[in-house]
Parts: C-alpha cells; sequence; structure tokens
C-alpha cells in the first residue's frame, strides 16, 4: 500500500529525463538568442551602462597625432532621449546620417543628471573630460554654467540659417557666457474632442479657444465644463492625476502661476487660497476617474473625456490616431496670466572637452530645422528653432504644432521652468500633490494644509541649494 | 553517524547559500537602510512614515488589512467549494477544471487591467447594463470618492485570479482523500455534512495550511491589481513602497515598508502553523 504510493525507479528516471531535456533545451534557446541579438546590438553600440563606457572612453581618446590617421569618435552624454525606445531612435536614425556626413562617429550616452552631474565634476575636477556634448535640461545646464563647467559657445559663431525664439535665445545666455544651444522643447498642452465646441458656455467662442485670447480664462473653462455637465451630465475635464500621471506639473506650472503669478514663493498666499477654491469648484466637473490615470491619450480616445490636460508625448497618440477628432490649444489664463511650463532641452560643451570643432558640428545638425521635425516625428519632442515649422506638413503633428505655437506666442503668457532639485525632485512634485488631495479630495481647509506645507517647500529649496525657477526668479 | 550529518550539511549548502544571498542579505541590507544614515543610527524614517504629510502608511496598513481579510475567506471558501465539487465525476468535468485554472497563468498587472476595461465607466459591464435598460447613466467604479466600489473592483480582481492557486492546492489534498472512506462512511449513512466535516475537511488540513499560507503572505504583497484599478487613491503596503521608492527616492522609508511587510508576513506565518497544525501530527508527538 505504502510502496504504490511512492514513485517507482522508472518513473524517477523518466523526471530526471525530462527535466534534463528542459534543460538542455533552454540553454540552447538562450544560446540561439544570444547570437540572434549580437547584430543588432553591432548597430547600437552603447547598450552598456555610462560608468562602463567612460573609462574606455577615455582610454580611447586619441591623442592629437592619431587624430589625423583614425576617424574622430565623439561622446555625446544626454539626459535626454534616455528611455530605450528614444535612445534606439536616436542610435539608429538620428546619428547615423551625421555620420555619414561628416565621418564623425558619435557614442551615445543616455545618462541620469545625478550621475552626469558626478561624472562631470570628477572629470573637470581630474582635468581629463571624455564628454564632447551634453545634452540636458535647461536647470542641470543652468547649474554646470553656474560651476564655469561649459564652453563659452558663442566663439563658434552663429547657426547658418536659422532663429531661436527669443526666450529661447534669453534662457541660454547664462553667467555671461553662451553657456547652451536650445534642442529641444516640451510642454502641456490642453487637447479638446471637437465634440465640446457644441456646448461652448455664452460668450466663449471656439476662436477663442484656439487662439488663446484673453477670454480663454480657467473660470471659462469651468463654465464650459459644467455647460458640458448639464448638456449630457457627462463630468468631461480629465487630468492625469494617477500616481505616475504629471498632474502636479499643472499645479505648479499651470496653476500657481496663473493665479499667484509664481510657482514657489505665493505657495501659501491668499492668492493661492483663492486658486485652491477655484479647483475645489471646478473639480465637480473633472472625471472621478481622473486619480486613476496617469496618461490622457487613452481616456481621450475613449470618450471618457473631452477635455484633457498632459504632457505633448503622452497626449501624441490621441492625436495621431485620430487627428480629425482633437484639437490642440493652449492653457486657459488666470488672474496673473497664462501660466505653462516650457521644458528647455539645451546641447552644450564642457571645457576641457577632447574634440569640440566636433562636438560644434554634431550641435548644429542637431539644431537643423529637419533634424528637428525628424525628432518631433519620431519622439514628440518639439524643436526650437523657427524655422522648423514651416518644414511640418499637415497632419496630427501639425495639430500638435499649432496648439504649442499659439500657446508659446499668447501675450499674456508666463512661462515656468521645471526647477532642478535632482533626486529631490520627487518631494517638490509631492508637495502639490498632497495640497491638491488634503484640500480638493479630502475637503480640508487650505488656510490649514498650506503653511504646514510651504514650510517643508523652503526647507526643500534651502537643503538642496536650488535657485527658484521662473517665473518666481524674475 | 558523523558521516551522515556531515553529509546533511553539505546537502543543505546549496539552499542555505541561496537563502544567504537572495534572503539574508537583502534583508540586512534593508535594516541598514532603514535605521541607518551616513553610519549613524537615526529615527528620521520612523518619524516621516508615521508623522509627515506624504506618508499614507496608516491607510496602507488599513487597506492591505481590508483586502485580506475580504479576499483570503472568500476566495479559500470559493476554492473549497468548486474543489469538492469537481471532486465528483461528471460530464464537462474537466472542462470545468481548466477553466477555473486558466486565471492563474495570468499575471496581476493583466488581471488588473482586464477588471479594468470591464468595470470603467465605457467598459463591458456599464454597457451591458445600459443596453439591458437596468440603468441609463454608467456606474462609476473608480476615482476619489469611489472608495467603496474600487475595494469591491480589486476584491473581484484579486479573487478571481488568486482563487485558481487555492483550488489546484486543495483539488490535489483531495485526491489523497481514499474514495474507499467516502463509502465506508455512506454505508454507515453518513451525509454530506458528516462527510466533509469528519473526512474531507480534516484529510486536507495540510492542504489547507499550505494554501492560507501562501496566500496570506501573498496577500500583504498585494500591488499590481490594486495599483492597476485604483492607483494610490486605496494604498497599500507594497504599493507604497513602490512609490516612495520610484517616485520620492526615499529609499529608507522604502525599506521600512518592505521591512514591516516582511515583520507581518512572518508572525502570520507563525500562527498559521501553530494553529493549522495537521493532526495526524500531533499524534506522533
Amino acid at each position: 500500500m505504502r510502496k504504490s504510493r511512492g514513485l517507482s525507479t522508472t518513473q524517477i528516471v523518466g523526471i530526471v529525463v525530462v527535466i534534463v531535456i528542459i534543460l538542455a533545451a533552454a540553454a540552447f534557446m538562450m544560446r540561439g538568442g544570444e547570437e540572434a541579438q549580437t547584430p543588432a546590438e553591432e548597430t547600437t553600440p552603447t547598450g552598456q551602462t555610462p560608468a562602463q563606457t567612460t573609462p574606455t572612453q577615455a582610454e580611447q581618446t586619441p591623442t592629437p597625432a592619431q587624430e589625423t590617421r583614425e576617424k574622430v569618435k565623439i561622446v555625446f552624454a544626454s539626459t535626454q532621449l534616455a528611455p530605450v525606445e528614444e535612445a534606439a531612435f536616436v542610435k539608429n536614425q538620428l546619428l547615423p546620417p551625421f555620420t555619414d556626413e561628416t565621418g564623425i562617429e558619435v557614442e551615445f550616452v543616455p545618462i541620469s543628471y545625478e550621475d552626469l552631474s558626478t561624472k562631470l565634476e570628477g572629470e573637470i575636477r581630474a582635468g581629463k573630460v571624455s564628454i564632447d556634448v551634453i545634452g540636458d535640461l535647461h536647470g542641470g545646464l543652468d547649474f554646470f554654467a553656474s560651476k564655469g563647467w561649459l564652453m563659452d559657445l558663442s566663439q563658434f559663431g552663429a547657426l547658418p540659417d536659422r532663429s531661436f525664439p527669443k526666450i529661447l535665445e534669453d534662457y541660454s545666455n547664462l553667467y555671461g557666457i553662451k553657456a547652451y544651444v536650445p534642442w529641444m522643447t516640451a510642454t502641456y498642452v490642453f487637447v479638446v474632442n471637437k465634440e465640446a465646441f457644441n456646448y461652448l458656455p455664452p460668450g466663449l467662442t471656439q476662436e477663442d479657444v484656439m487662439t488663446g485670447t484673453d477670454k480663454w480664462t480657467y473660470q471659462a473653462l469651468l463654465d464650459w465644463a459644467k455647460s458640458i455637465e448639464e448638456a449630457t451630465g457627462k463630468k468631461a475635464l480629465g487630468f492625469p492625476a494617477g500616481p505616475k500621471g504629471l498632474f502636479h506639473r499643472f499645479l505648479h506650472g499651470y496653476l500657481y502661476p496663473s493665479f499667484t503669478g509664481a510657482q514657489v514663493k505665493n505657495f501659501d498666499s491668499q492668492d493661492a487660497v483663492a486658486m485652491w477654491q477655484y479647483l475645489t469648484d471646478l473639480w465637480q466637473y473633472v472625471n472621478p476617474a481622473s486619480t486613476t490615470w496617469d496618461a490622457m491619450a487613452d481616456p481621450l480616445l475613449r470618450g471618457d473625456v473631452l477635455i484633457a490636460w498632459d504632457h505633448t508625448a503622452r497626449i501624441k497618440s490621441a492625436i495621431t490616431t485620430e487627428p480629425d477628432k482633437f484639437v490642440v490649444v493652449p492653457a486657459p489664463a488666470g488672474p496673473q496670466g497664462r501660466g505653462y511650463i516650457l521644458v528647455i532641452a539645451g546641447l552644450a560643451i564642457p571645457k576641457g572637452a577632447p574634440n569640440p570643432e566636433a562636438a560644434w558640428k554634431l550641435i548644429e545638425y542637431l539644431t537643423r530645422p529637419e533634424t528637428q521635425v525628424m525628432v518631433l516625428r519620431n519622439v514628440g519632442f518639439f524643436p526650437s528653432v523657427n524655422e522648423a515649422s514651416g518644414k511640418i506638413t499637415e497632419g496630427p503633428l501639425k495639430v500638435l504644432a499649432d496648439g504649442v505655437a499659439n500657446q508659446l506666442n499668447a501675450p499674456d503668457s508666463i512661462v515656468a521652468l521645471i526647477p532642478s532639485l535632482g533626486a529631490r525632485g520627487g518631494e517638490f512634485s509631492q508637495t502639490y500633490r498632497t495640497a491638491f488631495e488634503l484640500i480638493v479630495l479630502e475637503g480640508n481647509s487650505p488656510g490649514e494644509v498650506l503653511p504646514q506645507l510651504a514650510t517643508q517647500l523652503n526647507r526643500l529649496f534651502e537643503e538642496t541649494g536650488a535657485k527658484l525657477p521662473p517665473p518666481d526668479s524674475q | 553517524m558523523r558521516l551522515k550529518i556531515n553529509r546533511a550539511y553539505l546537502l543543505i549548502a546549496p539552499a542555505f547559500a541561496y537563502m544567504g544571498f537572495f534572503v539574508a542579505y537583502p534583508l540586512v541590507e534593508a535594516v541598514y537602510l532603514a535605521f541607518f544614515e551616513g553610519g549613524s543610527p537615526t529615527w528620521a524614517n520612523i518619524d516621516y512614515l508615521l508623522n509627515s504629510p506624504f506618508s499614507k502608511f496608516y491607510d496602507a496598513l488599513k487597506y492591505t488589512l481590508i483586502i485580506t481579510a475580504i479576499v483570503i475567506p472568500v476566495e479559500t471558501f470559493l476554492a473549497l467549494l468548486v474543489a469538492v465539487l469537481l471532486y465528483n465525476k461528471f460530464r464537462g468535468r474537466d472542462a470545468l477544471l481548466y477553466l477555473v485554472i486558466v486565471p492563474l497563468t495570468i499575471s496581476d498587472v493583466a488581471a488588473g487591467l482586464i477588471w479594468y476595461s470591464i468595470l470603467t465607466s465605457n467598459g463591458f459591464m456599464n454597457n451591458l447594463l445600459i443596453s439591458l435598460g437596468v440603468i441609463s447613466d454608467p456606474i462609476q467604479v473608480f476615482g476619489s470618492g469611489f472608495t467603496s466600489r474600487m475595494l469591491i473592483a480589486i476584491a473581484l480582481a484579486e479573487i478571481w485570479r488568486s482563487m485558481a492557486i487555492v483550488f489546484v492546492i486543495l483539488f490535489a489534498g483531495l485526491q489523497l482523500v481514499s474514495r474507499d472512506m467516502i463509502e465506508a462512511a455512506e454505508v454507515f449513512g453518513a451525509g454530506w455534512r458528516e462527510k466533509l466535516f469528519k473526512i474531507i475537511l480534516p484529510m486536507i488540513k495540510p492542504s489547507l495550511q499550505s494554501a492560507l499560507l501562501i496566500r496570506t503572505l501573498f496577500a500583504f504583497q498585494i500591488f499590481g491589481v490594486v495599483w492597476i484599478l485604483a492607483g494610490r487613491n486605496i494604498p497599500v503596503l507594497a504599493g507604497e513602497a513602490y512609490y516612495e521608492l520610484t517616485e520620492l527616492k526615499h529609499y529608507g522609508v522604502a525599506a521600512l515598508y518592505a521591512l514591516i511587510i516582511a515583520g507581518i508576513s512572518l508572525s502570520l506565518g507563525a500562527v498559521y502553523v501553530r494553529t493549522l497544525r495537521a493532526s495526524h501530527l500531533e499524534v506522533e508527538r
């Protein structure tokens, strides 16, 4: 009886044989997989981590004598376009035409801001810089320039056949030098399902909304959402207020500047209290599922909402899927003006870069209008040169680009930049999100919530030594 | 004898090495992250956990317990019911068996997405109810202010997904219940109640113990389903650990959450092992 329950010798041998076969098959498949992967890795040489790349690169940096014989290779370290898909675009599509044209090979190194900052500081101190071109956000480049780590790019002269919007030109001149060349921009916009225009409140026209006239205000947005709910029973407004959504950017970069004129300085002012009161009122017409949404493209396409705000890159797929259904409109204005966030990425050359001339050639290539349109088409970052807009033909990208241009050109705009707090940027965002949860969702009084959070916010800037971002710093 | 002991150590050495590297070492690191900063002990992380306006610790603990308390009993009961039902042979039994096990092959995030698309305001459920004329406006399930609805949705998804594993364990246990015993009981006139409580349940107690142990430990790590369905509207311990780590870069606080989950799991495991010890093992002592 007992024996029959146990496994017989034959069965045990059978099981062992099966296991061996499975392991052998797995090992064989892994080998096959590796072989299949090798060619792909050759085309994308920087699968390595930055830490691995640096020493080899530093070792390989050719001496001037070698340079004449060997191909020039430069290192392009960037905190932007670092996600895998975007990096693949850079390596496979963006850079090869440049190498074909100039013979300069570019090693693209996606890197985090913290790593870039540490690496650059170490290299500058050691007097042995391996990076030729830095691609980073304005905040980071501002910090590098303040430390004196960046070359003055005015020595290279002006770039031919292109002009930059004044606002970008102004920001890129830092601490008395031309610190960087504006490379790409991104922003956050409202996307409107054209159906919503059927329910415009009295006194507001489609033209007002599309071009951002002084009638397109936050009060008008509330009236509009209210009018849609009265007509359709639908809470038609949506925000990406889920845990991975970017709703905090709306709070600190759109509402705060529009209502208080600043992102941080007036955090617990009377204007801020009024702003939170407004948001509480507005929230009656916001789809309650907003607090579970991380990106607005799907809710827009599903028809859950008719008006939504989000980052251009996160909303792009809604417009490319159904370009005839949606329009992109500028942000509404508040009592102080039309606050919006402009994300500026720039290209800089560190002092002591091994190949500054080749680096400048890369910068020239990356800021050509047609290169910039290629970037917009593939990864959704907007051009930094005026001439690029002429190269965008009809279609979904035009819808996006027009909306962004309308926002940039609105006369009452207040540009907000995201502060560069490094690893503690999450705490900055969380301060606004917590205020939102406590005041709007849980119904606490702004007068009680804001002072406590303001202390925390100020401490964050004191402890990190970060500068207050525009418009606060202006 | 000596040789035997040596060989025993040798045999368990790989397991020890594995546990040491993958369990003990990370645990020590987690303790260090949670209670030390720059080499000296600190209470800052505990203070943050309990007092910071950012921290959702109390809610996370509350909801994790609530979800566990709903999900575990319901799914164990259902799994037992289905297992006993499928213990009898009938037409279509095999097909039903496969159907019950299907959710086992689905990841928690996928399960969350499936239930999200069923229950969202433009989802299958609302469309069905509207087309049947039961309701005129869609039922809103997700979002702040709908806590109890979201809890029901989470419980549904989690029960659907994880009932299968409990079922598999109980069903395997049931195979050990000899049909002779059941038949003998029937000869003596036992009804279904006697058969269930006097024979089946005592016999499958070890399986029940394993199932409960595994499921309760996993229930405290619940994350994917909640994250998809409710975001941080319903915070849970594992979700807060993830959020503190990835969004706020509070490594110490995340480690503290991990330790709390480990602590709860260990103590509950101990309770289960004590209270559900199979009776025949006790006889042997």
